[in-house]
Parts: structure tokens; sequence; C-alpha cells
């Protein structure tokens, strides 16, 4: 019996290690093979290998939302301008720009030498095809407004469907000469021009492929410097060759530029280590191990992140209540202990870095700070609230998106909150955007961590969020002299004289933050590793996140 | 019992042996003075894997009640200037072990730090597990989060032994019409990966401990269900429940008197499988963002948690990930003793 | 036994869609909208929701969407990939999803076999320690920390096995992630297996088989194995679904493009058509399963399949 038992055990016990050494010998016979094969090809070919961190969710231009679907656009694409290494608009496609002497009127000279990649030139009709495609409601492009913003002829009107797109106030006089109409003058309309929603499709390939455009190499055009050779939608892996039709192409070194989606950032870094990614992004801890670096790279980023206090919510629409919130979290802790990825405090609502003034100032150069951490002040303006709302004790929601850093954050803002300010709760409540935006957008919340990046290097980005009903004044908070500040400087009288316009969108600025409207947080940096063989990549706050187009891999 | 297969090979030396007047005193003893209980009682402590499984079991659950008090610390505590730093114990520092130090594996070379040293206050500061990167007490947390992670396992076994069993016991009892309803219904909630239900329930319903625990009790069961039909349905046609039906005895006594019994032994192991499995649906959960809410702690939401600082700060994930794997281990062991306690086939050897 | 599996299968066919209607209802339930982001205007996701259709009543949506799918059209994907159709989205993840999940349930069942049966035959010894103490730690431990160790280990410090996931590596490429995924597998096969062996090892008829003189490998796998089979069997079917759990998880650490992760980035972002697609070739594949479980069940205990002759006619 004993005997029997052994002897079976092994056999049974053989035939699963036979089973899994095959798998073994395989493997390990593969490697070997790959790792000869690779290595040479590699030195031959400049591709540059860059880590994303999620999908690209579209390849159309006037469909795309996000940061990651624009960076891989703008590599295959090009517009009217794109932005330099110092975030200035540069032309692109147009040869010659003739604006109106009222601003009213801008007149494009298009190159004549650049082509699709089906051969096809570019043409000044590419861009009314796309522009008009981009203001029709029934594309039901999440960007369209930004056609209001760009304040042409009968844009607002086209977007909610009273007039046709072909009113709007774009044509092509002839295929190389562009001409838009303005309703009011527009001081960053050259910069609006490099911003991904306004590049150029090509009508007839459109047609050709109709629904299908972006879901393949084949369904996809390209006229900048590279050319997408492997794609899917929702791909994890996406190829791009350098484009041999490019009219720059001699200036563009890379053969081409490999992405891969990694998720999880300590995969990432690890693939950086092992050599197989030249550009990951780095998250919160794994700072402390590569901040001394020389590879180590600290970028700035638009993006703000705020709390919106619901004015309507009792309690909140006392101004001394959200001040005493506002100034009663240590933001500094906040970006360094916590966030580490180069983010810094934001004692303002207008972002460091996005928008240079009249005087070739930046915004914040010249304007104010507000609501500084202060647990003193703090703890005054709540005693004051106390008294002037007859409570001793407030509780609020705070909610709070999914992410690793927002729920971070947020517990360090409850944590501190509460120890500064006697007889303030804070409930953290976590959940997906979608349904934090829901609940925000329907005012069933107290205070909401939230975020918005810019889409434009101006102020109003961000200044005309706050508006009496504006679409995404979700707390309700209104002052009349704001909205007047802010429509006067879009299409009213402040928006003919720049100067004035500016010191204008400062006021705003002071009056939202004085009554602590918004209780502003930080503005985000990335840290990011970029190895040491690789130089010329472009980081920017506004629109473009990163351009590869003068990279270079030695 | 040992070993089972030289059974009949022992029987039949014992058969030919001579029985002495001590050994027949000796059967008497056990039957006269021994309850159920207490013979459960022996049985199991006879096992040294169950005496393990339940000593630690009793061990975790002290701990879960005790530890959070014992520390000093809270558990949502942030101590500003305490983020990051590893685990310090008092004596056990004197020996070069756990006294604060680490050594983090920079991209420019290996850096020993001790925060204990560096920060205001420091040196008189013990975390014994360490801190969290938001400076909180890991000791504390690891055994608040264990409280949560046992409730979540009583939660499981529940919901399995007063819903999954009796579910799957009726259903495979008595057939016919009624297990095929039965087996329609939970063929549909089955049907539907566990994963939509759970995410789907928690983000509708509001993310908290109570959706938790209705998400784990309205998948969990069906395991076992599953598990206590099919064994139904072997035993059923067994000649003793043939025996007991001529005799009289209704369904419910049957099912609970007669089958239970022979079949609890195997459903009780499965209801230990449930323990990780609901434990790890509540992790999963954290993993996704919406298990128990911040600053809470469950065993699972502190692995995940701290699993995002694995590569860096290695120490941090290690505490969960062992309360954890010790759990499981001794509820294994604990159920096998049962088992073997239980089971009336076992008995005989 | 034809007329059973005939109906079982038409059966099957009910149940899925009742499947689909039931999670149709849960999605009612969910709260946003695949179109609130902060951008779009109230018009705007008037305009975009009466064009997929969204507006129509609850039951209009269900019937038009049934009878869309009958065609092989799952609509479209709202969010996590704007506008594609998600049959595409689908064609492009599933056949890798089902090949990692695929290795990993034989990965993990035949190391599961090993361990329960060697377990079972050394009941009590240090093995059968060795066995419980490698399956507990299967399932005690997260599969992530599990595949970031792996990673860490065969990946980055001796760089034996690809990383991250790329296609051209082949079945190399799933070297890791399988490995990963198979520990629940084989402990809950392990654990289960030598349950039933001891049992299985302890009965009469086993002594019965052994007195007629058979022994060695053939008691063990013809007769021993067989008779433990089908209750191993029963626990297979759900674990081959609850590897979704897993495979989201291992999907974002290995960076596979498969479906356990657009899963839950659906259900996340609202993205209705891609939920209800995935969600539905889950509960098809694990209906297959369950049906493949309960003949073979018949063919391998003909008592079970006498009474279910009995009981379906």
């Amino acid at each position: 019996m004993k005997n029997l038992s052994k002897k079976s055990l092994w056999l049974s016990g053989a035939a699963s290690l036979l089973l899994l050494s095959a798998c073994d010998t395989e493997a390990t016979d593969e490697v070997d093979e790959s790792v000869e094969a690779e290595a040479p090809a590699e030195t031959d070919e400049q591709v540059l290998n860059v880590q994303l961190n999620v999908e690209v969710a579209s390849m159309d231009p006037q469909i795309a939302t996000d940061g990651t679907s624009f960076e891989v656009i703008a590599n295959t694409i090009e517009g009217l301008y794109q932005t330099d290494s110092d975030g200035q608009a540069v032309p692109a496609l147009v040869e010659s720009a003739e604006k109106g002497e009222d601003g009213l009127s801008y007149t494009f000279k298009l190159r004549e030498d650049a082509t699709w990649s089906n051969g096809e030139p570019v043409t000044a009709h590419d861009f009314v095809y796309a522009w008009r495609r981009l203001a029709d409601p029934d594309t039901g492009s999440e960007y369209s407004y930004i056609m209001g913003i760009a304040g042409l002829v009968n844009a607002n009107e086209v977007l909610a469907g009273e007039k046709a797109p072909e009113e709007l106030g774009v044509q092509a006089s002839d295929d190389y000469t562009l001409d838009v109409q303005l309703a009011n003058p527009v001081p960053y309309f050259e910069s609006l021009m490099s911003f991904i929603p306004f590049f150029p499709l090509n009508e007839d390939f459109m047609t050709e492929v109709g629904d299908s455009y972006g879901t393949s190499p084949e369904t996809l055009l390209a006229n900048g410097a590279y050319e997408v050779s492997s794609y899917e939608p929702a791909a994890t892996t996406i190829e791009l060759d350098k484009n041999e039709e490019y009219y720059d192409a001699d200036n563009v070194v890379l053969d081409g530029v490999d992405y891969q989606v990694i998720k999880d950032s300590q995969q990432a870094m690890l693939s950086y280590q092992n050599g197989d990614l030249d550009l990951v992004t780095l998250a919160g801890e794994q700072v402390d191990l590569f901040k001394d670096d020389p590879e180590f790279v600290n970028v700035q980023a638009g993006y703000l992140w705020y709390i919106s206090p619901n004015t309507l919510v009792e309690g909140l629409e006392n101004a001394n209540l959200r001040k005493a919130l506002a100034t009663s979290f240590d933001k500094q802790q906040i970006t360094d202990t916590i966030l580490k990825d180069g983010s810094v405090p934001a004692d303002y609502i207008i972002p460091d870095g996005l928008a240079v003034g009249p005087d070739g100032k930046d915004f914040r150069e010249t304007s104010d700070t507000y609501l500084e951490y202060d647990p003193e002040g703090a703890k005054e303006s709540l005693e004051a609230a106390k008294s002037e709302l007859g409570q001793d004790s407030f509780t609020f929601g705070l909610l709070v998106e999914d992410t690793e850093s927002a729920i971070n954050v947020a517990q360090v803002l409850k944590s501190q909150i509460e120890s500064n300010l006697d007889g303030v709760t804070i409930e953290i409540e976590q959940m997906p955007k979608k349904t934090r935006l829901e609940r925000m957008k329907q005012a069933d919340y107290d205070l909401g961590l939230t975020r918005w990046g810019p889409d434009y290097a101006d102020p109003m980005t961000y200044a005309d969020l706050w508006v009496t009903d504006g679409n995404n004044n979700d707390g309700a908070w209104s002052n009349a002299d704001y909205d007047e500040l802010v429509y006067s400087s879009i299409d009213g009288e402040l928006s003919l004289d720049d100067e004035a316009r500016w010191e204008a969108l400062k006021e705003a600025e002071s009056i939202l933050l004085n009554d602590a409207g918004v209780l502003p947080v930080y503005q985000k940096g990335n840290a990011v590793m970029v190895q040491d063989n690789v130089s010329g990549i472009d980081f920017h706050a506004v629109g473009l996140p990163r351009v590869y187009k003068f990279a270079v891999k030695e | 019992m040992d070993k089972p297969l030289n059974r009949p090979i022992q029987q039949t030396l014992n058969d030919f042996s001579f029985i002495g007047q001590d050994n027949v005193r000796v059967m008497d003893e056990v039957y006269e003075e021994d309850s159920f209980w207490k013979q459960l009682v022996k049985r199991i402590a006879k096992n040294k894997g169950s005496v393990f499984g339940f000593v630690t079991i009793t061990l975790i659950i002290f701990m879960a009640l005790v530890g959070p008090m014992i520390s000093g610390y809270e558990f949502d505590e942030q101590i500003a200037g305490h983020e990051s730093m590893a685990p310090r114990i008092p004596v056990m520092e004197n020996f070069g072990i756990f006294d604060g130090s680490e050594t983090l594996k920079t991209s420019t070379g290996e850096l020993v730090v001790n925060k204990y040293e560096t920060i205001e206050g420091g040196e008189d500061a013990y975390h014994w597990f360490g801190t969290d990167v938001l400076g909180r007490d890991l000791f504390t947390r690891t055994w608040v989060g264990t409280r949560i992670s046992l409730y979540i396992a009583l939660v499981a076994v529940i919901v399995d032994v007063f819903i999954g069993m009796s579910y799957g016991m009726i259903s495979g009892y008595y057939g016919g019409k009624v297990d095929n309803a039965m087996q329609r219904s939970v063929e549909v909630l089955n049907g539907i990966p566990n994963l939509v239900v759970v995410t789907l329930l928690i983000i509708v319903l509001k993310p908290g401990l109570m959706s938790i625990t209705l998400a784990i009790a309205i998948t969990g069961w069906i395991g076992m269900s599953r598990v206590s039909r099919a064994s139904m349905l072997k035993l059923k046609e067994s000649e003793y429940v043939l025996a007991a039906r001529t005799m009289g005895a209704k369904d419910m006594t049957i099912m609970y008197k007669e089958i239970l019994p022979n079949i609890f032994s195997q459903l009780l192991i499965m209801s230990m499988f449930s323990i990780p499995n609901a434990i790890f649906t509540e992790a999963f959960l954290a993993f996704v963002g919406i298990g128990i809410p911040v600053p809470m702690a469950s065993l699972g939401s502190l692995i995940s948690e701290n699993f995002k600082s694995l590569t860096t700060h290695f120490y941090m994930i290690v505490p969960p990930v062992l309360v954890l794997a010790l759990l499981m281990l001794s509820f294994n062991l604990l159920a096998d003793g049962l088992r073997d306690a239980l089971d009336p086939t076992m008995k005989e050897v | 036994m034809k007329k059973y599996i005939l109906k079982r299968v038409g059966m099957s066919v009910v149940t899925l869609l009742v499947i689909v209607l039931v999670l149709f209802v849960l999605m009612q339930l969910l709260p946003g909208s695949p179109f609130n982001d902060e951008r779009l205007s109230i018009e705007q996701q008037q305009v975009l929701m009466s064009k997929y259709g969204l507006n129509d009543s609850a039951p209009v949506q269900f019937f038009r969407y049934v009878r869309n799918m009958l065609t092989g059209d799952f609509g479209k994907s709202y969010t996590i990939s704007k506008d594609t159709d998600v049959a595409l989205l689908l064609q492009n993840r599933l056949p890798t999803s089902l090949l990692l999940g695929g290795l990993s349930i034989l990965l993990g069942s035949v190391a599961g076999l090993f361990l329960g049966v060697a377990a079972a035959l050394k009941h009590n010894s240090l093995l059968d320690s060795a066995a419980t103490f490698f399956s507990v730690i299967g399932v005690s431990i997260p599969s992530y920390v599990f595949a970031l160790g792996l990673s860490y280990f065969f990946g980055f410090q001796l760089s034996w096995l690809p990383m991250l996931y790329n296609a051209d590596d082949g079945l190399r490429a799933f070297a890791l992630p399988a490995v990963a995924l198979s520990m629940t597998v084989m402990a809950t096969v392990a654990r289960f297996t030598r349950t039933e062996m001891i049992e299985v090892l302890n009965s009469d008829y086993m002594q019965l088989v052994e007195s007629k003189g058979v022994s060695g490998v053939h008691l063990i796998f013809k007769h021993a194995l067989r008779n433990a089979s089908i209750s191993i069997i029963t626990i297979l079917g759900p674990l081959v679904v609850s590897l979704m759990t897993g495979s989201l998880v291992v999907e974002k650490i290995f960076s596979i493009p498969g479906i356990g992760q657009l899963m839950v980035q659906a259900i996340q972002s609202n993205d209705y058509n891609v939920i209800l697609a995935l969600a539905f070739v889950y509960s098809a594949l694990y209906i297959f399963v369950m049906l493949a479980v309960d003949i073979l069940y018949g063919v391998l205990d003909p008592r079970i399949r006498l009474a279910k002759e009995d009981a379906h006619g």
C-alpha cells in the first residue's frame, strides 16, 4: 500500500512537472533569441518609448478631450500653429497671417508643400470642413464651445442649432487661403489655433471611411511629423513611424515613437529602469527614490485643484465660514509630503505660467495671492461665522474621485480642517468621476474636490467658470461685479483694450477669492524621468502636454 | 486515522489479537463521561494544526480588539513629519533590527535613512509597524483593519450557512421542478459576473460598509449552494435516507438531521473558502477605489493602499499581508480539524 | 441524454436574456451619465443622449439592444473609446483575455490536482502540510502583490521573462501573468482535491477495488480521481468566472489589453454598451461552462445521470 501510493504520487507528479517544464523550456529558449535579435535593431532605429497612463479615447481631433489622445493626435496632425518650447504659438501650416485692423478678421495663407499621408494636399477646405464639424451640434463634440471662445461669427448660433454650420465665420477663398471673421476681438486667437479641436481633417477621406475613422492605421490620415503604423481602439500599444511626406521631415530625427499604456506606476518605473521605456511619469513615493537622479525632471502642469463649496448648502453661504475652511489647511504640506511631484501650493485661481499679459509678464508675476494657510486667521473667521450663523458645529461631506492622489489629499484636508477648526467635521465621500460630476451638477454636495485644466493660454479659461449660472459653476457662487468684469472682457468694452482687460481679470480674481467663492488647493506638477540619451522633448502646461517633434535619442 | 490506507490490515490484526480487560474499560469511560462537545474538543485538540489555527485566530481577534488601544495612536491620526517611517520596536532596536532605519534603493545608489533620528521628537517615538505615507501608525491601522476583515469573514460565513447551505439542500433534495426553478434563478444571479454585480451595486448604493456587506450577502452564497446541492444529490438516494423516509421522517428532519451531519464537514470547508473570497472582494473594491471609505481601513484596503509603496517602502505592506495570510492559514487549519472531528465517516477510523 | 442537453441549451438562452434584462435594470439605476463631462453644455448632452437613443424609454432601449445584439451589433462605446463599435473592442481584446484565462486555468488545475493528490495520499504528513501551506498562500496573498513580486524578480532582477505584455512575444508574454493568475485556481483545486481524495480513498468501494488487485496509477486515476472529480468539477465552473476579478488586476500590472480592465473602466465611466457587452460575454461563457459541467457530471457519475433523466423525462 505504501509503495503504491509513492509510485503513483511520483507518476502524477512527473506528469505535471513535464507539463510545467515544457512551458519553461519553450519560454527560456525564446528569451535568448529575442534578446539577441532585438538588441542590434534598436541601436539602428531611433524609436522613443513613451509610457501613457491611460488608453487613447479617440483619434478624432474634434471628438478627443483628454491629454493622452491630444498627445498622440498632435504627433500625427498639424494645425495652423504649434506650440514651441516656451509655450508660444509659432506658425505650423500657416505661412503668413494677416490680422484685420479692428482685430475682427484673420486671413491665413497656408503653406503649399504640406500633404496628407495619402498624397492629397492639405488645403484651406480641410480647415473649413473640420471647423464646421466642430461647431455642428450633431457631431457632439465636447469642445465645440471653444468655437464660441474663439469668437467666430455665428459660432454661438451654430452651436445652439439656430444656424447651419455653413454660416460659421470661416471660408476658404482659394485652396491655400483661409478667411476668418470674428464677432469680437480675441487677443489669444492665434494661440488658440494650436489647440487640437481646430486641427484640419480631409473631407474626402472622412466621407470614404465614414464612422470607422480612427479605428486602424488605414483609417487615419497624418500631415504631421509622424504617422500611425499600429493602432486599434483602446490599444495598450501604439506605434508611430516618422512621416516621410511631412514638409519639415528633415528636422525630425526620430524614426518613430512607441507608446505603451502602463497604469501601474511601479511597473512603469521598473520597465524604465530596465531600459524598456524612455519617458515615464512618477507617482508619490517613488519621487523619494529618484529625485536626485540627473534623469529626474519636474514639469509644471496647468491643472488647478480646488474645493468647490456649494453655496446653496446651509452654512456655506457664509463667506467667513468658507474663508475659515480655505485657510485652515497647509497646502505646502500637501504638496511636499503627499504629492511630491512638483505640485505647488495654490494661493490663486489663475495658474502660474498660464498666460502672458500685454506687459510681457506672466499673470501671476503682477497679481496678488489670496487665502494663504493661516490657522489663526481661520479660527477667527470661524468664530465670526459661528456668531453670524448662530451655530457651533458644522458637518460637511467632501466629494472625492477614486484616484490615489485625490483620496490622499482629501484625507489630509479632512485631518487638517478638523484639527484647526473646532466644531467642523468633514466626511469624505469617494466615488467614480462620473458620479461626482453628476452629484455636483445636481448641486447635491457640500464640498467637492475638483480640478480644471486650461484650454487656452488666457486667464479667461478659468475666470468664466464662476459667472452666475455658468455651466460649471456648480457651487452657484454669484457676484454681480464679477459677472460684469468677465462678460465685458469676453465680448464687451474691455475686450477692445488689452491692458484694461488684463487688470479687470486681476480684479475678478480678487473678488472671487476674497469672498472665498472657491478654495484653491494646489497647482499640479508632474515628476517625470527621461533617459539621459534623450533630449528635445517639449513639456507644456497648456493645451498639449508633450511634443516630440524635435526629440532626439542618441 | 494517521494512515487510513493501512486500516484493513490493522483491523485484521486486531480481530485476531487478544482483547484485554483494559481496552474494554477505556471504551466504557469514553461513552460514559464525554458529551458530544467534549468529544469534539478532544478530537480537535488532538490535531496540532487545528490547535495552532484556533490559537492564532484567538490571538488575532484579541489583537484586533486590544491592538488599537495600546499603540498610543489613533488609526486616522496623521502626524505631520512622521510620514513613511520604518518600523521601530523597543528592545529589538538594540540588536540592529527594527531600529527605524530603512534602505532606499535610489537610482543614484543605496541610501540608509532613519527618520527617527532626523525629525524633532523622533528619538522617543516608536511605530512598531512603521507609518504610512500620510504619517499614520500602521500598527494601529492594521488591527483596526483586522476588525473590518473579521467582520466581513463573519458575514461571509453566516451568509454561506444560512442562505447558501439551505438553498442548495432544498434545491437538491426536492429536485424536479423546484430544483429547476431554483437553479435557473441561481444561474441568472451567478451568470452576471460577480465583479459587475458588486461594483454596480456599490456605485448605485453609497459606498460604505453597509453596501459592501449587502454586496457580499447577495453574491457570496452561490458557491456554497452549488456544493451543498451536489452533496445532497449524492446522498439523497442512499439507503439510510430511504430508511428514514420509510420510517416516516419529515423532509426537514431528513435534510437537517440525517443528511446535513454527513455533508457538514465538506460545507464547512467550503465556507472557510468563502472567507478569503469575501475578504478579497472587499480588497478588490478597495483596489478599484470603492471599498471601505477612507480613513477607515480593512486588511484589504490596507494592502491595496500600501501596495502603491511596495517598491519604495516595502515594510508598509508586510503587516496586513502577514495578518491576512495568517488568518487564512488558521481558518483553513481549524477547518481541517473541525472536519476530522465532526465527520461521522472519519470517526470510525 | 440528447433531449436533456437540448433542453438545457434552450434554457441557457432564456437565462442569458434574463441576465441582459437584469443588467439593463441595474444600469438604469447607475448614477451619472456617459455625457456629463464638465465641458458639455446641457443642450449638447441632450443632443448626444438622443443621438444614441438614450432618451427613449427603457423597454424600447432594451428591445432595440437585444434586436441589434442578435445581429452582432453591440452598439457604440460612449466614453472609453469614443464612438467606436463595441464589437470591435471585443474583437481586439477578447482573444487575449480568453487565452490568458485558459492558460491560468490549465496551469492552476494541473498544479492543484498534483498538490491535492499528493497531500491526500500522504495525509497528515509533512508533504500534506507543505501542500496546505502552498495552497493557503495562494488564496491569502492578493494577486496584485503576487503579480508585482513575480514581475520584480523574474522580469526586473533576473530579466528572464518580459515584464510588460507585447503581442510579438507570443506565449512568453503570458508566462508571468498566467502564473500570477493561476494561484487562486491552484489553491482552490488543491484544497478540494485533497478533501475529496481523502474521502474517496477511505470509501468501501476503494477497498473493494484494491482487494480486486487494481493498483498504482490505475487505481488513483481511474478509480479514485474519477470519483473525486465530480466535486472538483463543480468548483471549476465558478472559478473560470472568478478569474475575471483577478484578470483585471493582472491586466493592469502587466499592461495586457484584455477585457477585465475594460469592465471596471466601463462601469466607472457609464459606458453602458461596453458594460452590457462584456457582462454578456462573461455570462455566456459562464453558462456554457456550467452546461458543460452538468453534462460532464452525468458522464462521470451514472447515478446523477439516471436521476436527471428521471426528473426531466
